[in-house]
């Protein structure tokens, strides 16, 4: 394997020493492109009290390429499908190389606080989140009571 | 006769002459130079990452240090003042410039990053950024032009397909692009 980036060690580094308030992110050890990562659901949202995993890869352009970040968690949101890919635009067309591991995890994070029924990638979920939004979010907090809590 | 060699003492440093802010840059300065001044005020610096002036805000390394292609640093890794007051390694911002997605946008502020103007490091440089930027103005228009055909196209499938909402229109629309 080619030597890791400088730059992705220093990221990695600064994930450890001076990590982001509910969220952790630590690289196996034998790929240390590959990150598992947690994210505490935003207080006061559907998600709050809830613990998320995810998967973060750096493909081998990045940051030419944005990271490559999947939900492991089942999670119910209009922005997120039900493989766990994520519709956020800094991810896709508005990534840029001046963003970092740490900037796009906050993004996802805030996607969480606030959720976006109106750019779907779940088509159904976005439906019943506009026809029905109580309904919606109760649904949502009781996946994440459900499927998103602390692993004993 | 033995030398005994007990201490070195550096007698100078180099760095890049960064223009700050609105400064402006006089032509017949020697822009690898520094006076030890600025030497100082770089060396407080480097332990701040957020820096943006002595930072590359791509591969996040000192100015004074290459860009992870390179080895040494200074004229074999120049580097870049933008219009925009945002400065990279030459090869950095080149290797970023050169992908479809950058749109020829500046990492930092998303303007469309021009190289300023009357500032000699950027000399050399000027004519292959500006044909590169043209480049992605070009590709950019275009794509708007059939991103609308590509909607309508993208419906037209779901419709023949009977689809019945569970594919959505953005994944049919990658595909396509992947196709072209």
């Amino acid at each position: 394997m080619a030597s890791l980036p400088k730059r992705i060690i220093k990221e990695t580094e600064r994930l450890v020493s001076d990590p982001v308030p509910g969220i952790t992110a630590e690289p196996h050890d034998d790929n240390l492109r590959y990150f598992s990562v947690t994210i505490e659901g935003p207080e006061g949202s559907p998600y709050e009290h809830g613990i998320f995993d995810l998967e973060l890869f750096l493909p081998d352009d990045y940051p030419m390429e944005s990271p490559k970040v999947r939900f492991l968690t089942k999670i119910y949101h209009p922005n997120i499908d039900r493989l766990g890919r994520i519709c956020l635009d800094v991810l896709k067309t508005n990534w840029s190389p001046a963003l970092q591991i740490r900037t796009v995890l906050l993004s996802i994070q805030a996607l969480l606080a606030s959720p976006n029924p109106n750019d779907p990638l779940a088509n159904d979920v976005a439906e019943d989140w506009i026809k029905n939004e109580t309904g919606a979010i109760a649904t949502a907090k009781e996946w994440t009571q459900k499927y998103a809590q602390a692993k004993e | 006769m033995k030398v005994q060699i007990k201490n070195v003492n550096g007698v100078f440093a180099w760095g890049w002459q960064i223009p700050k802010h609105d400064q402006k840059v006089k032509k017949d300065h020697n822009n690898s130079i520094v006076s030890g001044s600025d030497v100082d005020h770089q060396e407080q610096n480097s332990d701040d990452e957020d820096d943006e002036e002595d930072f590359c805000g791509i591969c996040r390394a000192s100015f004074i240090r290459a860009c992870p292609n390179c080895k040494f640093p200074s004229d074999g890794c120049p580097i870049v003042i933008g219009k925009c007051k945002h400065n990279f390694h030459v090869h950095c911002i080149f290797e970023w410039l050169e992908t479809e997605a950058s749109r020829g946008l500046c990492p930092m502020c998303r303007q469309v990053f021009e190289l300023r103007k009357g500032v000699v490091i950027n000399d050399l440089h000027y004519v292959t950024f500006k044909e590169l930027i043209l480049k992605r103005q070009k590709e950019q228009n275009e794509f708007e032009a059939t991103a609308e055909d590509d909607e309508a196209l993208a419906r037209m499938i779901a419709a023949q397909e009977g689809n019945n909402g569970d594919v959505p229109v953005d994944d049919i629309l990658d595909q396509d692009m992947v196709v072209r």
